[in-house]
């Protein structure tokens, strides 16, 4: 073990150069320790290559990849010779054709970055949300990283600007002797609180809606197909609201995650409150069968809401602060009811 | 008559309910526990104003609406001297509070919005917090009840390093002339006695804090009293006990053994029934990094003093029942206080540091399941922390007042993680300057961690 560093005693006039301080001189014999002292930590720069050898090897579909950009190449160039042979042989008609031809090229390309581009900012987004729950719930706050700078991360990425009053109310409460548990303990109330609440006032009001729609839809193939639309749409803005864009790879991805999170993750939670469902469900459809294929699809959406919250949420919820179904489930029976109401006022 | 019967019942019906709290701030002398009370009281009287409790989540969600200090239950005990205190930090230039020389109490009510409407008992609560202030000197009396004489006599001798050996050598010599079975004359033994109180009061001033009785250091109303007239025997074992016990009662070892039941029973025991029986939170403040400057062997005994103390104490979980007749101490803190004294970035390991100090009672606490959590904590920060740029290096700094008044900017150096090898303390040992308070305005004291330690003590009640 290494020697703690002895104090060190500075004057007051600005930068203390070391030749005109004795004690900094003095404190130059110790340099070979402070090379091991705990502000240097680096020996867990070795992990990423331990992780990676643990992981899963990631699949890349070169394949795939090759086979898509030789087709948009080669047809970009197909396009481009008739469109030069057609130039110089006359033929128009041909040559509008190619033209066409190249316009649809140029709009599948874009379309193509603009995905894998959001495909990149959903994985960033998900680096971030690691790093934050690995330092900082952890509690083995790496030394390197400072929490304000993963906290500055966070607020750009939500797209919230210096001086919005969230971020500097954070920024007055924050103190520079705070550890990285109590820095996220104080971000998640300054800078995501409010989200959440705004999160959850979507997830009841989608869900809500879901659920009336699908009361007085009349055909099977209508309500899968609002069941679709509305979930696509809440998962879309609550992304949002956590600031992260979705385009459709990524959307996909998400959509798949939050499902593999309810099959899997929340299969006990399922036990517990799929009971509850039922007994409402079997409620309502005892008041009418409609009203309970409504509470039914609306539930469905509002877990899948509360989940999509959990998975985007970049920082996770503390255990008493998860948004539970419970509290969700009466006001989407509510909403329900008042439909049932008016409609048997008719 | 009646009104003591309706303040009591008063009380019985807030314990019923879950609405008072004892909070026991526990630690031997100069750990800080005046002012740790004084800053309490501070920042909840300025809670939801200018008192930053961004940590206390009844605070930080603006629910907490502050509290008052009320008229204590015991009106035959002097009231904790927060006023004073808060002169001495307002004086110019400003000092830490006096050290505090006898029992205090204070009773605040805090008033708090509920997380949820009650329905007929509206949105508003109170919470009544007992605290007691005494000198951390007395604290080590409580371990005394689980001894004897003769148990207690052999503990003190056998317990003493080299290092406190030498400040009990010149009262040994002087013990070593009488024999246990003589007759030693009134005046003699009082002699004896003051000088065994002298031992210890340079032990102490060397900064051992594992010294017994306590009221030796500071006698209070007893002073000149007989009961403080004993030592522990030198010389003696459990073997010896037979042939102790069958001489007569004028010898030496009768008499001072009279005097340690009596000590034990009139002096220990009350001290411990009135106050400190019924707790049901407890924090335990630890100066750490006045132990580390003191060296490994009073570090040790620190570590000692401490593990014998909290055996003192009920802990346990709670139930209505025990709530109500037998408190028990169902959540603690530990806190290494003056954490204002190193840099931010140290905090860390002066937590472990106290973790591994407090090793052992921790143990006992785990099988106990009662939850512990550790802190570094300054209840009234003296020094705001700097970055100094030296060497090409940014260097973390601190920038005070000492006690002198002179200003200064300091790297106070490492808390180690662990305790070093006593050859370090040769080698180069530790330094921790003593800071003078910040001058006191009208807004809250500044503080370090206060917040998070109240959320832990009673976040839970505040809902």
């Amino acid at each position: 073990m290494s020697d703690p560093r002895p104090g060190q005693r500075f004057t007051f006039d600005e930068p203390p150069t070391p030749a005109e301080d004795a004690s900094l001189q003095a404190a130059r014999a110790y340099l070979p320790t402070q090379a091991s002292d705990p502000y240097t930590a680096a020996d867990d720069h070795d992990s990423p290559a331990l992780d990676a050898a643990i992981k899963p090897p990631r699949k890349r579909r070169w394949g795939l990849m090759a086979v898509l950009g030789g087709t948009l190449g080669l047809g970009t160039i197909e396009a481009a010779q008739s469109l030069y042979i057609s130039t110089l042989g006359g033929d128009w008609l041909a040559g509008a054709w190619s033209l066409v031809g190249l316009l649809a090229v140029g709009l599948g390309a874009k379309a193509l970055c603009r995905e894998l581009w959001r495909l990149r900012k959903l994985r960033r987004h998900a680096r971030l949300r690691q790093q934050l729950d690995d330092e900082w719930v952890g509690g083995e706050a790496a030394t390197d990283s400072n929490p304000m700078t993963l906290a500055d991360e966070l607020r750009s990425q939500m797209g919230l600007s210096k001086d919005h009053p969230h971020w500097q109310s954070f920024l007055h409460a924050h103190q520079t002797h705070h550890t990285a548990q109590e820095t996220r303990e104080l971000i998640a109330h300054y800078l995501l609180h409010p989200r959440d609440q705004a999160a959850r006032r979507l997830v009841t009001r989608m869900s809500g809606e879901t659920a009336v729609m699908v009361a007085v839809s009349p055909l099977t193939l209508v309500d899968m197909a609002l069941m679709a639309w509305r979930n696509i749409a809440m998962l879309d803005r609550i992304a949002a609201l956590y600031g992260l864009q979705l385009g459709y790879a990524s959307r996909l991805r998400l959509f798949r995650e939050v499902l593999r999170n309810m099959a899997f993750a929340g299969a006990s939670e399922m036990v517990s409150d799929a009971g509850m469902d039922l007994l409402s469900m079997n409620l309502a459809a005892k008041l009418s069968t409609r009203a309970g294929q409504g509470l039914g699809a609306g539930l469905l959406t509002a877990r899948l809401g509360l989940r999509a919250m959990r998975t985007t949420r970049p920082v996770a919820f503390e255990r008493d602060e998860q948004p539970k179904l419970a509290d969700l489930r009466r006001e989407v029976w509510q909403q329900l009811r008042r439909l049932d109401d008016s409609a048997e006022k008719r | 008559m009646r009104r003591q019967l309706t303040h009591e019942f008063q009380n019985l019906i807030d314990r019923g309910r879950d609405r008072q709290l004892r909070l026991a701030v526990t630690g031997l002398s100069r750990a800080g526990k005046t002012a740790f009370l004084t800053s309490l009281v501070n920042q909840l009287r300025h809670a939801g104003i200018d008192a930053r409790l961004d940590l206390l989540k009844s605070a930080r969600e603006e629910r907490l609406l502050g509290a008052q200090r009320v008229s204590q239950p015991d009106l035959g005990i002097p009231r904790f001297p927060y006023d004073e205190a808060m002169t001495s930090l307002e004086a110019s230039p400003p000092q830490w509070p006096e050290p505090t020389r006898g029992i205090s109490e204070l009773r605040l009510q805090l008033r708090y919005k509920t997380r949820r409407a009650r329905g007929l008992l509206g949105d508003t609560a109170t919470l009544t917090l007992d605290l007691i202030d005494y000198p951390g000197e007395w604290l080590l009396d409580l371990p005394l009840l689980e001894h004897d004489f003769l148990s207690w006599s052999e503990a003190q001798l056998k317990g003493m390093g080299p290092a406190r050996q030498q400040y009990a050598q010149a009262w040994q010599d002087a013990v070593a002339k009488h024999s246990a079975d003589e007759t030693v004359e009134e005046s003699r033994l009082a002699e004896l006695a003051a000088h065994y109180a002298d031992s210890l009061r340079q032990a102490r001033e060397a900064g051992f804090s594992h010294l017994q009785p306590g009221r030796f250091l500071l006698p209070g109303e007893l002073q000149g009293a007989p009961v403080l007239q004993f030592f522990p025997l030198p010389g003696v074992g459990e073997d010896d006990r037979q042939a102790l016990e069958a001489l007569p009662a004028s010898s030496l070892y009768q008499v001072l053994k009279k005097r340690f039941r009596f000590y034990q029973q009139h002096v220990v025991k009350p001290f411990y029934r009135e106050y400190f029986r019924r707790f049901d939170r407890q924090i335990v403040l630890v100066d750490v990094l006045g132990a580390l400057n003191a060296g490994p062997e009073r570090f040790e005994d620190l570590s000692q003093a401490l593990a014998t103390l909290m055996r003192s104490f009920n802990y346990g979980k709670r139930s209505l029942m025990n709530r109500l007749f037998s408190p028990r101490i169902d959540r603690l803190a530990i806190a290494a206080t003056k954490a204002d004294h190193v840099t931010p970035d140290q905090h860390a390991n002066l937590v472990t540091l106290l973790e591994s100090l407090l090793a052992e009672p921790i143990k006992d606490l785990r099988f106990a399941n009662v939850p512990v959590r550790a802190f570094s904590l300054a209840s009234i920060r003296a020094t705001e922390p700097r970055e100094v740029e030296s060497d090409g290096k940014r260097q973390a700094a601190l920038r005070g007042h000492g006690l002198d008044g002179e200003p200064l900017l300091v790297y106070p150096g490492d808390v180690p993680a662990k305790l070093p090898e006593p050859e370090f303390w040769r080698r180069q040992g530790f330094a921790f300057t003593p800071f003078r308070p910040a001058p006191a305005g009208p807004e809250a004291l500044p503080h370090i961690r206060m917040d998070a330690a109240l959320e832990w003590l009673m976040g839970d009640k505040l809902r």
